[in-house]
């Protein structure tokens, strides 16, 4: 693509020779290369081919940050609200939990009302009407599952395929694979409405390079960290600085002959000028229509926030970003619950589900009418699931309506990026504690996502501390991408 | 013949391997002669390293026997069968299996020896000198190598005769010496991570004696600055943070003190068998107290004892899985994991924690030695002594009347605050019916499933009013009455003067001692922390010569004498490696905390064995080590770039030229202080807490965990003591390439991205250093004068006539504040040549 900002190269090169400092031949070289090539030649996150057929070209990754309920939304469970208030039958009681003694809790059945939806006649809960109406286009995976029952081991294995922090997330497994798209915006970029009780290493580049690393995105505010350009200097003023910079360097690197770290960083410097234009004009989101806007339910308080980030990451795919998180319940001061719903479940997923349930729908609309869903994987999920009897308060919580942690058994689902809608992968056993047919492992689900994309996840891999690690470990056997995508 | 392996050049080595992959080497399998002999040769050379002692996948190819009982896949020859033989088809590549796992494979030539011998029966010659494991390069005894005669009239130090042959046997040659001011930015960034200072610069130019050099390696080595920069080369290495990460993050309140033991331990230039004996078991080798003698002050022994049982801190600093633990035994399981994965990597420079699952794959080391190793560190625990004198600790308690009177005034807050909630609860509880509110009085406990339902309705209306008590965490606002208002002003006031006179902690270090209860090590299945196989003793790893242990008291003991001892070639080629990689950016193994067999092999190996030789003559000094490498010629060779040698050597392995290296996240922080004239350097002590921005403070998790520092001086200490937050660590720092200290780091990667431009160009950091930059310049009259001062500053070299008529032109245009960020962000500033 051409620069946006080949306008502003005359003037500098207007300056060059105007201070008297002249460029010759292998720094002018480069800086005509970037600018009629577009991408810079050493930069290195350009776009790689992916090694295999790609289904998918972006992803946008919405988690509920707390590990929302797959009882009350997506996995119905009759014979749970027949037992509702009975003890948790005997064979089940092999588990362990972060509070919970099974021998001391009565199953809860689901308050939600299901009904099947779509042409496919897919069973999804009263609290995500709006997203039902996309039936059709969801692939429910009822059968995932991986051990960490406290938060941040569940957003580790989610986010990194592993319980330990240290690994890379699967935003930096994706970026390292495949490149970016986009010269001007960051490849990987997290939005967050607070904190999240796992911490950067969530959409951090473990060992590999910091390159890879997620870039946190606000909706309000400068949208990325150091975006903003010091008080009383305007895009022309950095402009000029970043000439005057650029003359110094291109001296100073051809008294040193060939260096490619040096050139890069040059170029480094000129994508953090575009940065700095492109990143203010993709969260403008005055440039959409109120129909749009309405759509994502940026009309009402209560949608507006998650709204915003979703109405973002279309924009941010759109202009080539390759890997959109969004997270749905953090905590902006101290601890807030979230998706964690321990206390009062039904009260506590109504409130969630209502910010979330109009703008995922409205995102999966949008990306339809464009031609973005095809392209695009959307993925849903949480740190795990929850259990089907209620919590024991040891937690904390003041009553016994709410359930805790579960990641024996949960539900993801996935729709766009070539995936086929309407369908129902595995399941949990009968009170939806233990997924038990056609199991899927977090590394299954990596190994899926990653095929998607074009990606050999056994291939995918990176030297640290002796050997090759890989995203999935020595899992993701179970890999669903050719079962989700054909038919 | 390892010797001979490990100077064939890396691309050489990958070509073979990847031409073998594609087949095109695949051997034709001559028919040869029957040659026991040579065939048993064979096993030697290439299988016995790890199939031998020890026997990996259970398989010890040293006899018949051996080879007919196989191991984990079963018998691996069939004797009159090579192409049935497990041994043949891994060795041919042809399947799954692959051997050797490391090197080249076997060549044709060698294939037809094992095939033919094999076919004919494999006979196993009575008088055939039975096989010896040679053991892996690094594994074997360091021998002082001869000096080559190589580059006599170049040469300052025997280091560059190594280098010298070297170049002569791969065709290179080495680029001119840099000049002086290149060196003594070199130098000045090398051991102290910081610029040198202009005047510095002007002495060793004016210097003119041939001592100058000398001198100034003295001169920058006795500074404090040179443990501050080398220091957190080893906080790297293990794993530092003041926390220790996942939710809780727990806070890690006196870490510090075994930061600052690192610190002065360079400074001191503590013997480095000493500062791995101290590390690893200093309170079993040097048990004492501190109250046996002197009123309040420590007898200086005593005190000696202490520095050096802080330095147990090292195993007390790594990540904590705290609520990530079902229980006491799993934290404990995982602590000792650590403990072992830390001390592989640390000085043994071999990443041994594959084997906590199962048997190493790669390098010879099992999951029952790993387990071995792990029996060394049971028995231990984490204590937190006080590091006062017992009649000082008892004082503290004297003063303890005075914590009492804070507790006192916390208790009547929450005794005001719980009566407004309760009146308020009655409140809204009046508008609902009795039943409801009823059932909600029933303790959540006894509650039948109706009641729990009808409870649920009033505790819902209770959530919406923010007057269920929200665990940890204290309601904002309540609808107090004026009068309990006003009593609560009071009180906070109280209190608060209540807390400015007393006293909270006792001074303390966290460090290990020995623990009440030694459990059994047992085997595990799978790594996972429930022991279920049989118990372990203390054992050193046979490939490293160890054997079993008595298993004594001080378990510590014997693993640190071990590790400390100069026959383990480990320790001292594992640190003078480190050594070299400070000064060059890279070491002569590329892999410093990988000596095994996935590792790099050295560039250099009799070099390595040369300066570990050197190292442990001279009574473990590492200021010896910097002494040898930076009065040697080939750390005065420049940067620049050369064509021929690049296409010999692209990976400048052989030293032809110094690596340009780019400043570490630290560096380039403080630099930016030291050169706009504010950096604090007081030294020691709690880590400091500069403040963050808003944007920065998204995505932490507990907002009040990095309590900004009051003291702005504080804001401006070097980076080495700023707070390390496992879940959060300073941004700046991260954007640079600091590692994630979830794991030892024995060398950071360099990227080179745009939000580090972002940060040197608008973070409110450099803003503020180039206002305090401006200002320094404020004073000198002429612009050009000003920008030469800044060049000075920056580059310690004067700008020149082109630079000081653009930098002046600039100063008129844009002001002093823009071109001092622009100082900032230019690649010399973050690049040494």
């Amino acid at each position: 693509m051409q620069s946006k900002h080949a306008a502003s190269l005359p003037s500098r090169r207007q300056f060059l020779e105007n201070a008297g400092l002249g460029f010759g031949g292998l720094a002018a070289s480069l800086l005509l290369e970037r600018d009629s090539m577009g991408a810079p030649a050493s930069n290195p996150l350009a776009p790689k081919p992916a090694p295999l057929p790609a289904q998918a070209k972006s992803v946008i990754f919405l988690f509920m940050h707390g590990g929302p309920s797959h009882l009350d939304t997506f996995d119905p469970k009759p014979l749970l609200q027949q037992h509702h208030g009975q003890p948790v039958p005997e064979s089940f009681r092999t588990l362990d939990f972060q509070f919970t003694k099974m021998d001391r809790v009565p199953l809860l059945g689901s308050p939600r009302t299901f009904r099947r939806r779509g042409e496919s006649g897919l069973e999804v809960s009263d609290l995500f009407s709006h997203v039902g109406r996309h039936a059709d286009d969801l692939a429910v995976i009822r059968s995932c599952h991986h051990d960490g029952f406290t938060h941040i081991t569940g957003q580790n294995w989610m986010n990194t395929g592993w319980a330990q922090v240290g690994r890379p997330s699967l935003g930096s497994w994706v970026v390292y694979g495949l490149g970016s798209e986009s010269e001007d915006l960051p490849a990987y970029v997290v939005m967050l409405d607070g904190g999240i009780k796992s911490g950067s290493p969530a959409y951090g580049s473990g060992f590999l390079p910091a390159m890879y690393q997620g870039t946190l995105l606000r909706s309000e505010g400068p949208p990325i960290l150091n975006i903003r350009r010091p008080a009383g200097t305007d895009a022309a003023g950095q402009r000029r600085l970043l000439d005057r910079l650029q003359a110094f360097n291109r001296r100073h690197l051809e008294a040193r002959g060939e260096d490619s770290e040096l050139a890069a960083r040059m170029n480094a410097y000129e994508l953090a000028f575009r940065m700095q234009a492109s990143a203010p004009e993709v969260v403008d989101l005055s440039q959409e229509t109120a129909a749009t806007q309405a759509l994502y339910g940026l009309d009402s308080d209560v949608t507006r926030p998650f709204g915003k980030q979703c109405l973002l990451a279309r924009r941010m795919v759109e202009r080539g970003v390759r890997f959109v998180q969004l997270y749905s319940g953090c905590a902006t001061n101290g601890p807030s619950p979230g998706w964690d719903g321990h206390n009062q479940i039904d009260q506590n997923h109504e409130t969630m589900a209502a910010q979330v349930d109009r703008p995922i729908a409205g995102l999966l609309e949008d990306l339809k009418a464009r031609g973005l869903l095809g392209e695009t994987l959307v993925v849903w999920g949480g740190d795990f699931g929850r259990t089907p009897f209620t919590d024991g308060g040891e937690s904390g919580a003041r009553n016994n309506a709410g359930r805790d942690h579960n990641p024996y058994g949960f539900t993801v689902w996935m729709a766009g990026g070539g995936v086929r809608g309407g369908q129902v992968v595995g399941a949990t056993d009968e009170i939806g504690l233990n997924a038990v047919e056609d199991r899927v492992h977090v590394h299954d689900l990596h190994a899926t996502m990653l095929t998607l994309l074009g990606l050999d996840h056994v291939k995918l891999s990176y030297p640290f501390q002796g050997r090759d690690f890989r995203l999935t470990d020595v899992g993701g056997s179970n890999n669903l991408a050719r079962r989700l995508t054909s038919g | 013949m390892s010797r001979l392996y490990t100077r064939l050049n890396g691309p050489v080595r990958k070509l073979a391997l990847a031409l073998a992959t594609l087949g095109l080497l695949s051997p034709t399998r001559a028919r040869a002669e029957v040659d026991p002999a040579a065939a048993i040769g064979i096993l030697q050379e290439r299988c016995a390293s790890c199939h031998g002692e020890p026997r990996m996948s259970g398989l010890d190819l040293r006899s018949l026997q051996g080879l007919l009982e196989g191991g984990s896949r079963g018998p691996s020859i069939v004797p009159g069968d090579a192409r049935a033989s497990g041994l043949y088809q891994a060795v041919c590549c042809d399947g799954e299996l692959r051997m050797p796992l490391q090197g080249n494979p076997l060549s044709a030539a060698e294939l037809g020896v094992i095939e033919s011998w094999i076919d004919a029966g494999a006979k196993w010659p009575a008088g055939a000198a039975s096989i010896r494991s040679e053991p892996w390069w690094s594994f074997q005894p360091v021998v002082r190598p001869a000096v080559p005669q190589h580059g006599v009239a170049w040469a300052r130090s025997p280091i560059d005769r190594f280098i010298a042959r070297g170049w002569e046997e791969s065709g290179l040659a080495g680029v001119r010496e840099a000049d002086r001011r290149t060196w003594i930015r070199r130098a000045t960034y090398d051991l102290h991570g910081l610029p040198p200072t202009p005047q510095e610069v002007e002495a060793f130019l004016t210097d003119e004696s041939p001592a100058a050099f000398e001198a100034a390696v003295e001169r920058l080595l006795e500074s404090k600055r040179y443990g501050e920069r080398w220091g957190r080369y080893w906080l790297d290495v293990v794993r530092y943070a003041d926390s220790g990460g996942f939710e809780t993050d727990i806070y890690f309140p006196d870490a510090w003190r075994y930061r600052d033991y690192v610190i002065g331990s360079f400074n001191d230039d503590k013997p480095f068998d000493r500062f791995i004996l101290e590390q690893v078991a200093a309170d079993e080798i040097w048990p004492d107290d501190l109250e046996l003698r002197g009123s309040y002050e420590i007898p200086p022994e005593k005190r000696r004892n202490l520095e050096a049982r802080i330095g147990t801190g090292m195993y007390t600093v790594g990540t904590v899985y705290h609520e990530a633990a079902l229980n006491g035994h799993q934290l404990r399981y995982e602590w000792l994991v650590d403990a072992v994965d830390i001390t592989g990597e640390a000085f043994l420079g071999l990443t041994v924690g594959c084997a906590r699952c199962h048997d190493h794959k790669f390098d010879p080391l099992t999951q029952q030695e790993y387990h071995g190793l792990m029996a060394f560190f049971e028995g231990t625990e984490i204590r937190r002594i006080p590091v006062v004198h017992k009649m000082s600790e008892l004082g503290h308690y004297s003063a303890y009347p005075r914590q009492l009177k804070v507790f006192e005034y916390q208790r009547a807050l929450k005794d005001l605050e719980s009566s407004a909630r309760k009146r308020m609860t009655d409140r809204i509880a009046g508008r609902f019916p009795d039943d409801v509110v009823t059932a909600f009085r029933i303790p959540k406990a006894e509650r039948t499933v109706q009641q729990q339902m009808q409870a649920a309705i009033l505790e819902r209306a209770l959530t919406e009013a923010g007057l269920l008590e929200n665990p940890g965490g204290y309601a904002a606002e309540l609808p107090y009455t004026p009068e309990e208002r006003s009593r609560r002003e009071t009180l906070i006031r109280e209190l608060g003067e209540a807390a400015a006179g007393a006293r909270f902690a006792l001074p303390t270090a966290t460090v290990l001692g020995r623990a009440e209860v030694r459990y059994a090590v047992r085997m595990t299945d799978r790594g996972d922390w429930r022991p279920t196989g049989e118990s372990v003793s203390p054992a050193f790893p046979s490939a490293l010569g160890g054997t079993a242990t008595a298993a004594s008291a001080d378990r510590r003991t014997a693993l640190a004498t071990w590790l400390a001892d100069p026959s383990n070639p480990l320790p001292a080629r594992v640190m003078a490696n480190r050594t070299w990689q400070g000064h060059f950016g890279r070491g002569l193994v590329g892999t410093p905390n990988n000596f095994g067999r996935q590792g790099e092999l050295p560039a250099h190996a009799e070099l390595l064995d040369w300066l570990a030789a050197e190292f442990v003559e001279s009574g473990w000094s590492v200021k010896h080590l910097h002494r040898l490498i930076m009065l040697s010629s080939v750390y005065r060779l420049s940067s620049r770039f050369d064509a021929a040698n690049a296409a010999a050597d692209p990976d400048n392995r052989m030293i032809w030229r110094m690596n340009r290296r780019r400043l570490d996240a630290e560096s380039v922080r403080d630099a930016v202080l030291a050169v706009a004239g504010t950096l604090n350097l007081k030294a020691g002590g709690p880590p400091a807490r500069p403040p963050l921005s808003p944007e920065e403070r998204l995505g932490m998790w507990n907002q009040d965990h990095w309590p900004e520092s009051l003291d702005p001086a504080e804001h401006r200490r070097r980076s080495v003591y700023v707070f390390a937050k496992r879940q959060f660590p300073y941004p700046m720092f991260k954007t640079f390439d600091a590692p994630d200290p979830a794991a030892s780091c024995g060398r950071r990667a360099v990227t080179t991205v745009a939000p580090q431009a972002l940060t040197l160009l608008n973070s409110d950091f450099v803003v503020e250093a180039s206002r305090s930059l401006a200002r320094r310049l404020e004073s000198i009259d002429q612009p050009e004068r000003k920008v030469d001062r800044a060049w000075k500053l920056a580059f310690a070299r004067p700008a020149s006539q082109t630079e000081r008529a653009a930098g002046a032109a600039m100063l008129a245009e844009a002001g002093p504040e823009e071109f001092a960020r622009m100082i900032f962000n230019l690649n010399e500033f973050v690049y040494i040549d």
